[in-house]
């Protein structure tokens, strides 16, 4: 595996575009694998407030990039949840995590997940988990490759398509 | 008679012919039977020991029967030739006229075996367990990107070699073609630009051997309908699942991160590698003026390539190769497979790779000896070339560890010379005495 020079640091708001393209191109992929996950057309507005808000919320969500020069190769982005009656008490869920197809194979995902493994400790979380279409084996084989295991699982239907 | 009629009148002859032979090829004894003795050994009692022989050591069988020649040809049916998804048995037709090729120009007994079967996974358990029949599997006409996962599932459980002609074959003549076309040309492979336009089961089997032949990835453009493939392209994700033999394309060609259309994979590149659309004008003469001095075009589509011969010479090009039989360099995989299989069976290889492909294409380029312009490739009437690329797949087989029935060079190209032309005189033989009936009288 090549290495991909570069660094990890905490997404800023002046990253938005780049992020914004890179997430829109996650989520799309999702669609194609449940239509559960078809995305919505027309205006991103919405989209685009949600992660800026995620970007300077610090306290609920961390939101990483890891770039080289001003190009952005990878983003993750997971949010700090509050388990009411488990221990510890607190988790962190990875909900996107998206590295450009021109940066793959070099560690960059490694990169960011070593960021974010350091900002937990900061923060004195213990637990990490990692959401994603059940259909999206590739996602499926690089986590477990990396020691996670299956913890949920979420079933879903869409009761007017379904009337079984 | 112009190019339609010519083709309606050959589309009106093979479907009289057909039914006049019912059927182009046949089994036959290979043993003496004089009287009903002979059954004593070839049948019942003494056939029973020589099964006992395999049971005791199935490699056997690849001794004691004609496994050893027999190649399966297996199909689905769903791309067949230019007319697409027909059916098993619509492709029976042309699977016995490869099965009539192989046994003709390889020697081989040939099997046709249109499958009806859809799902890839059930595909790949039906010619596994067809194995035990067969020296080898020739896949054909299955579509793309199935027939990618069919192959690699297939060679990496079978125990004797999986080709699929499309990809594999397609993509060993290529090279052949290019390897005199640089030598004519001056060029090497490593310095040497490259667009590949149409990303099918041939192409991109093609851009795979011509980088394990020595082509740099970054040097190598793909096209396809919706333009260059470059790593940013909004599909790219999709291709990961849909197609990751194109996806791994994606992510190591293109070096310059060219995007957008065909005309700009082609400005400033020595060589064009076309099977796509087959429409003149699907490369347009005034994008050959934009190539590199000495410029290599393969329009490969059939039955019409994406630029006319002249046109492309007209506009720059120094070597031109097509599809067609009637143009000077024709790229065509019967120039391949029978040589190529006759020397997997003579070493009773366990398997193929692109290592052996890449010695096979350079040997049908030496074949050509001091190759022109307009003679790049072998013709399909030089007999010799099918035993000499035999013994150097054979040879290769035995260096890559795969060989069963180790020999050296010579003593394949023996064996295979004495097949291939034994094979010959028998059909040649059966016509003079009219057991194959001379073809009819058909009005025309």
């Amino acid at each position: 595996m090549k290495e991909s020079s570069g660094t990890v640091r905490k997404a800023r708001e002046g990253d938005i575009d780049q992020f914004m393209s890179m997430i829109l191109r996650m989520k799309k992929l999702n669609g194609e694998f449940d239509p559960l996950f078809r995305t919505r057309e027309g205006d991103d507005t919405p989209i685009r407030d949600y992660y800026l808000k995620c970007i300077n919320d610090h306290e609920h969500f961390i939101t990483l990039v890891a770039v080289k020069k001003d190009k952005i190769m990878g983003l993750v982005k997971a949010e700090i949840r509050e388990r009411i009656s488990y221990e510890p008490s607190k988790e962190l869920r990875i909900i996107d995590l998206y590295i450009m197809p021109e940066f793959r194979r070099k560690n960059v995902g490694n990169m960011l997940l070593s960021a974010i493994y350091g900002e937990m400790k900061k923060l004195g979380i213990k637990i990490i988990t990692a959401e994603f279409p059940s259909l999206n084996l590739i996602a499926l084989n690089f986590y477990e490759k990396i020691g996670y295991r299956e913890v949920t699982s979420v079933y879903g239907k869409n009761i007017e398509e379904d009337s079984d | 008679m112009n190019d339609g009629e010519r083709t309606a009148r050959f589309n009106r002859l093979a479907v009289e012919y057909s039914r006049y032979y019912k059927g182009k090829i046949r089994t036959l004894p290979s043993v003496p039977i004089n009287s009903l003795k002979d059954f004593s050994y070839w049948y019942t009692p003494g056939v029973s020991e020589v099964s006992m022989e395999i049971k005791r050591n199935p490699e056997e069988s690849f001794n004691l029967t004609g496994r050893w020649n027999s190649v399966g040809i297996v199909t689905d049916g769903t791309r067949v030739l230019g007319i697409g998804n027909v059916g098993p048995e619509a492709a029976m037709p042309v699977m016995e006229g490869k099965a009539m090729l192989f046994n003709l120009l390889g020697g081989v007994n040939a099997i046709p075996l249109p499958l009806r079967v859809s799902d890839r996974d059930h595909f790949i358990s039906v010619v596994k367990a067809l194995e035990p029949s067969f020296g080898g599997f020739n896949l054909e006409d299955i579509e793309s990107p199935k027939c990618f996962y069919v192959l690699k599932e297939l060679q990496e459980k079978l125990t004797i070699p999986a080709w699929h002609d499309d990809q594999l074959g397609t993509a060993c003549i290529i090279l052949a073609g290019l390897i005199n076309s640089m030598r004519i040309t001056g060029r090497k492979a490593q310095d040497t630009t490259l667009t590949l336009v149409g990303s099918g089961a041939a192409n991109i089997a093609a851009a795979h051997l011509l980088i394990e032949s020595g082509f740099e990835p970054k040097n190598i453009i793909m096209v396809d309908s919706k333009g260059i493939l470059d790593k940013e392209r909004d599909d790219l994700d999709s291709l990961m699942f849909s197609n990751p033999w194109k996806y791994e394309l994606a992510l190591i060609t293109n070096g310059e991160n060219r995007k957008g259309t065909m005309e700009n994979a082609i400005k400033g590149t020595d060589i064009i590698v076309s099977a796509a659309k087959a429409e003149p004008g699907t490369i347009k003469n005034e994008w050959i003026g934009e190539m590199n001095n000495d410029a290599i075009v393969f329009a490969l589509a059939n039955p019409l390539p994406e630029i006319w011969p002249q046109d492309a010479i007209d506009n720059g090009a120094k070597i031109v190769a097509t599809g067609r039989g009637d143009f000077p360099n024709q790229i065509n995989n019967s120039l391949v497979f029978p040589g190529v299989f006759r020397g997997m069976l003579d070493a009773r290889s366990r398997g193929v790779n692109f290592g052996i492909m890449v010695k096979a294409a350079q040997e049908i380029a030496n074949f050509v000896g001091a190759p022109q312009p307009d003679r790049i490739v072998p013709s399909m009437e030089d007999w010799e070339l099918y035993p000499q690329v035999a013994s150097t797949v054979a040879r290769a087989a035995v260096d890559e560890g795969f060989a069963r029935k180790p020999d050296s060079k010579e003593g394949y190209l023996k064996t295979a010379r004495e097949i291939i032309s034994t094979n010959r005189a028998m059909i040649e033989k059966s016509m003079d005495l009219g057991f194959i009936r001379k073809l009819p009288e058909v009005r025309e």
